[in-house]
């Protein structure tokens, strides 16, 4: 074990070095062997990734390094366990951005393809060409035909399912799961949209519909985030917050709450005649009223399901059946219930 | 010297700006109709560019090649073929410098970086660099998997397009015709073959046609060079959907057979299984007509044409054998298959020896041989084409049940004197169809008069055969073979050619001098001495 978590702090001090100009001393051997450690640190991360007790301390040996390379080399990004899996390909991409890396070490790692043997370590050929048809048909599939969504949102969350899946099958990984979901949203921190379609899809995913394990544990990560709910079903379109809310009876419940608290945010103006909305929220009447449209026109059980929940709420908030002083009335007014 | 010429330099780069990296359908049709002529001119900038000693005389002799691969490499289309793709890579790898000199190559350095960058990762914030770096995986398994997923999507959608029913008349899927215009580029991707197999299914379960061409195209060059493995149903799907693609199977694989070494009939019905023709033949009536068709105008145009009898045998063999494996209620009437014979000879032929009683053959060939009789008497008596017709079909349905023609030699060796006739009168059919000037009985009783004197003389085999190919109308080449195989010994040869001296003599003093003879018979010494 020690002797891993040395390994494991060597191959830390390689990718920082890739990163900064003390790489312009590499020479063929050096490179070479650096891949060697890379390779090696990734079936580290295939071996024990989901296993909490040798995984947790390697996470910490990653953390104490992280931090003292930080102190010695400002410029280098702290590495997470999760990235492990992929030491070779973040090798190569800090080797082929970093300007000082040495000429002559390229050609190393992009063989001519007509000598280089089809499987050998630095072949790119089958990753390009995997991703370029990937890519090909994802846009040329121009019909959103899997409940609104893109294929390629499809494909990516049906793959973040999976490997979810392979994590929480195992007891004691649920705190790893929950990383991997933060990991993801923070780095798409810029344009959550497209990220929020790949969670609908990874919510939608699992073919046998009796393993609700994924969508129950993102739904919870969901609701912890703060306000990530709200965005995420406002980003979804209707028709496809519908067809998750029709598979999973959890997200109808968490949908309503926040289709709730939409209506929460809004306010009568007795001047104008509207509901207006009264916070930052851009929820105004009409998408809340979009909204229950969809779920109304879904078909059974949800139909009923919602009409029941409309005028339980509207009970609750005084039963009034004049406009302007429940929103809930005035929804079912407008949805001529 | 020019590599490569202004006029094709500037329809590529009007090309490859037109393509950009929008996809949109008619794009993505253009980039799949020019992949073939574009891998072309890459290998030509190729050549030309590792002539160059420095990459700064290679942007200097090829100016516009830095924008050209440039564009080209940000074209998924381009990229996703796997032989542009090397061809692409091989170019820049030519135009990387390990030492470079100026600014020029450092800056064609960091170019050719960047450009590998972002071949190999993705754009830095977007969703697909994020799920990507935490997926837990390297990126090409990641891809990989990604790939076969949306290729099962695609595949679900294909098959469900088409509602089963055969012939009908609109497509549900107009996507269809898209797909396969996107899969032109990406035939020999092992992940892409589920699709490849729906697109072919579909193309034959329904009625419309809107697969691309340049799609099937590939596929079948792919396949017959060995690129492409696929499902022996999509290869049958492929046959039936294009006549092009099954005709050209069918002469590539009589080629092979014809050059290669497995002419040998004991590996020959393997062979001719793995081609998967008979197969294919036994679903598909119009499939089989056609390859008949095919082998049988290569019958009729060459002369050596054993090699060709022994496939048509082996074939028809083989493609009996897995119609009689096929449900009774899916079989057609034999009839069905040979639509030009008489139907009468349909039976007894096309059932196999090993179906017979070894006690019955002489019978059954007796049977063979008086239906046989009856349409070359027909021939005889009408003057038409169409009763001569009729006797050609009848001895190409024997050349295709040529097992019945080997079973009545092989009888013919232990057969009594009584029993010869009728399997002497097949063989000579068999090589001798026409009937022309009546020769037939002639030839028969030739026949005959040769086959006793065989028997009687077994022990002066040599002699006989020398006799035989002295005499025989056979072509010249069997004597090397003869010479090669049967008189190989010293002492046999020294005999052979006293024989021959013999005949020699004889000749001599005949009343005319048959040239054709001689010559044989001067062949034969020469090759013996």
């Amino acid at each position: 074990m020690e002797a891993v978590l040395r390994h494991l702090t060597n191959i830390l001090e390689l990718l920082a070095v890739s990163q900064t100009d003390h790489v312009s001393e590499w020479d063929r051997h050096t490179t070479l062997r650096a891949f060697q450690w890379a390779e090696y640190c990734e079936q580290l991360h295939s071996r024990f990734q989901c296993n909490p007790a040798v995984r947790s301390a390697l996470e910490s040996a990653l953390s104490d390094t992280n931090q003292r390379l930080q102190q010695a080399l400002p410029s280098c990004s702290p590495v997470m366990f999760s990235e492990l899996a992929q030491c070779q390909h973040m090798l190569l991409i800090h080797l082929l951005t970093n300007p000082s890396a040495p000429n002559s070490v390229i050609p190393i790692l992009f063989p001519d393809p007509k000598t280089a043997a089809q499987d050998s370590q630095f072949d790119q050929n089958s990753l390009i060409t995997c991703k370029s048809a990937f890519n090909l048909l994802c846009r040329t599939s121009d019909r959103t035909s899997y409940a609104g969504l893109h294929v390629e949102a499809v494909v990516r969350g049906k793959l973040l399912g999976n490997l979810l899946n392979s994590v929480l099958s195992r007891t004691g990984n649920d705190e790893y799961a929950r990383t991997l979901l933060d990991s993801i949203l923070h780095d798409s921190a810029g344009k959550p949209e497209s990220l929020y379609d790949v969670i609908a899809a990874a919510l939608l995913s699992p073919d046998d519909e009796t393993n609700s394990v994924v969508p129950h544990f993102i739904l919870a990560w969901l609701q912890e985030q703060d306000g990530c709910l709200s965005k995420l079903c406002k980003s979804l379109s209707p028709g496809l917050c519908t067809v998750i809310s029709r598979q999973s009876r959890e997200f109808k419940q968490a949908y309503w709450g926040v289709l709730k608290q939409w209506a929460s945010c809004l306010e009568f103006d007795v001047l104008e005649g509207l509901w207006v909305p009264t916070s930052d929220e851009p929820v105004t009447f009409i998408i809340l009223t979009d909204r229950f449209k969809e779920l109304l026109n879904s078909g059974p059980p949800l139909k009923e399901e919602t009409e029941t929940e409309l005028k339980t709420l509207k009970r609750e908030a005084g039963d009034f059946n004049v406009k302007g002083i429940c929103i809930w009335t005035d929804v079912i007014i407008q949805l001529k219930l | 010297m020019e590599a490569v010429s202004d006029t094709d330099v500037q329809f590529w780069m009007a090309k490859a700006m037109i393509w950009g990296e929008d996809l949109s359908c008619s794009a993505l049709l253009d980039t799949s109709r020019h992949l073939c002529s574009l891998r072309s001119f890459l290998q030509q900038v190729l050549q030309g560019l590792q002539q160059m000693s420095s990459t700064s005389e290679a942007m200097k002799t090829f100016p516009f090649v830095g924008q050209f691969l440039g564009r080209l490499c940000w074209n998924p289309c381009v990229i996703a073929d796997e032989r542009s793709q090397r061809l692409l890579l091989r170019c820049l790898s030519c135009l990387y410098s390990a030492e470079p000199l100026n600014a020029v190559e450092q800056k064609a350095n960091m170019w050719i970086k960047d450009m590998l960058c972002h071949l190999i990762s993705e754009e830095e914030g977007s969703v697909a660099h994020t799920t990507v770096k935490h997926a837990g995986v390297t990126p090409k398994r990641y891809h990989s998997e990604a790939l076969q997923k949306v290729v099962s999507l695609m595949t679900e959608e294909v098959i469900k397009s088409c509602d089963g029913l055969p012939n009908t008349a609109r497509c549900l899927n107009g996507n269809i015709h898209t797909m396969s215009t996107a899969c032109v580029a990406l035939v020999t991707c092992l992940e892409m073959s589920p699709l490849i197999g729906a697109l072919l299914k579909h193309s034959v379960l329904c009625g419309c046609s809107c697969l691309n061409q340049e799609f099937i195209k590939e596929i079948n060059e792919a396949l017959i060079s060995k690129r492409l493995v696929l499902e022996d149903e999509a290869v049958v799907n492929l046959w039936c959907y294009s006549p092009t693609c099954l005709e050209g199977a069918a002469v590539s694989f009589l080629e092979s057979v014809l050059s290669g070494h497995e002419t040998m009939t004991q590996s020959l019905d393997k062979h001719v299984n793995d081609s998967l023709l008979p197969r294919a033949s036994a679903h598909h009536c119009h499939i089989f007509l056609t390859v008949n068709e095919i082998y049988r105008n290569v019958l009729t145009e060459i002369d050596e044409n054993l090699a060709v009898r022994a496939l048509i045998q082996v074939f028809t063999a083989c493609f009996l054998q897995r119609l009689t494996g096929q449900k009774p209620q899916d079989r057609l009437p034999l009839r069905a298959f040979f639509p030009n014979v008489t139907p009468c000879l349909l039976t007894p032929l096309l059932t196999a020896p090993s179906e017979v009683p070894r006690e019955a053959w002489l019978d059954h060939l007796s049977w063979i041989r008086s239906l046989l009789q009856s349409v070359t008497e027909n021939e005889e008596a009408g003057e038409d084409g169409r009763a001569y017709q009729a006797v050609f079909e009848a001895w190409f349905l024997l050349v295709q049940c040529g097992y019945w023609v080997d079973t009545a030699a092989e009888l013919l060796v232990l057969a009594a004197p009584e029993n010869a006739e009728p399997l002497l009168w097949l063989l000579t059919f068999f090589h001798h169809p026409t009937n022309r000037g009546h020769q037939r009985s002639q030839q028969t009783a030739v026949a005959r008069e040769a086959w006793t004197h065989l028997r009687m003389l077994k022990p002066h085999f040599a002699f006989i055969f020398i006799n035989f190919t002295v005499f025989s109308h056979g072509p010249v080449s069997i004597i090397t073979e003869i010479t090669d195989k049967v008189l190989t010994e010293a002492a046999v040869k020294r005999r052979a050619l006293w024989i021959l001296a013999l005949i020699r003599c004889r000749l001599n003093s005949a009343a005319t001098r048959d040239d054709r003879v001689y010559s044989r018979l001067r062949t034969l010494q020469d090759t013996l001495l």
